[in-house]
């Protein structure tokens, strides 16, 4: 999805490893949308996903160390996906094969957290992981015709 | 984000919560959540003004219900978007929270 023939948009984000920075992120994909025709579930699909990626860098990633580098470029691919590369300087974690912890159960309470990979996976139409030489990049890919918002 | 409360015949709390439910807007609820579940017996969580629910958002929901849980204590969510509506049935959190559409049927669902 991410290969050769996709084309950058030119927009783009940095911010800083600090929770109070995703404040940002929702205003951008306001303006990405109005540019980009994208739909309102999308939209939301787009603001879960990123909302889940940027607080495991800022929280577990670079573990709450502020002023670590976060980069987000959106991409059009090849095939339509609107998708967000997000690249990071901390210790290797691959979110895409990471297990996700199990829905929620009422019989066990243990596990009232840790839901954001879950949601990742369910609302995302691509993930995508990357080492780099310097941390991470993960690609999170949302389908133009994104009408059904969560997966089975 | 904002947090009201309402008290409802037959001993039942109303919290309206309103706009997102990401991290900050959990962070800005937490403590008034565990205030409501620790002393109120009944609990309607008003979703009808959410429009957006991340995972630290469904921390803010559950812990509170979880921690205070007894047969004494009921809670339930009502009036989800459809969206925020598909991020609580994706977490399970539906499994313990049950989703209500109209007011009058969570009410009684709590009586």
């Amino acid at each position: 999805m991410t290969g050769n023939g996709g084309y950058t948009t030119g927009e783009s984000m940095n911010l800083k490893s600090r929770i109070s920075e995703l404040a940002q992120i929702p205003p951008w994909i306001e303006g990405l949308a109005s540019q980009f025709s994208i739909p309102e579930s999308t939209q939301f699909a787009m603001n879960l996903c990123l909302e889940e990626v940027l607080s495991n860098i800022v929280l577990h990633g670079y573990a709450g160390k502020p002023d670590c580098p976060i980069h987000i470029q959106f991409t059009r691919s090849r095939e339509g996906y609107f998708v967000f590369v997000v690249e990071d300087e901390a210790p290797p974690f691959n979110t895409a094969d990471s297990p996700a912890l199990p829905p929620i159960n009422p019989l066990d309470d243990s596990h009232i957290g840790g839901q954001g990979i879950r949601l990742l996976r369910q609302f995302a139409d691509v993930l995508e992981y990357q080492a780099t030489p310097n941390g991470n990049r993960l690609s999170v890919g949302f389908s133009p015709a994104h009408s059904s918002i969560a997966k089975g | 984000m904002p947090i009201s409360t309402v008290e409802l015949d037959g001993g039942i709390t109303r919290v309206i919560l309103d706009g997102r439910l990401d991290i900050e807007g959990a962070a800005a609820i937490d403590m008034r959540m565990n205030v409501i579940a620790g002393t109120k017996k009944a609990v309607i969580v008003d979703m009808e003004g959410v429009s957006f629910v991340g995972s630290m958002g469904l921390r803010a929901l559950v812990a509170p219900a979880t921690r205070h849980q007894g047969p004494w204590r009921k809670n339930c969510d009502f009036g989800p978007n459809e969206l925020v509506e598909k991020v609580l049935k994706s977490s399970g959190v539906d499994s313990m929270i049950p989703i209500h559409y109209e007011l009058q049927a969570a009410i009684a669902a709590l009586l």
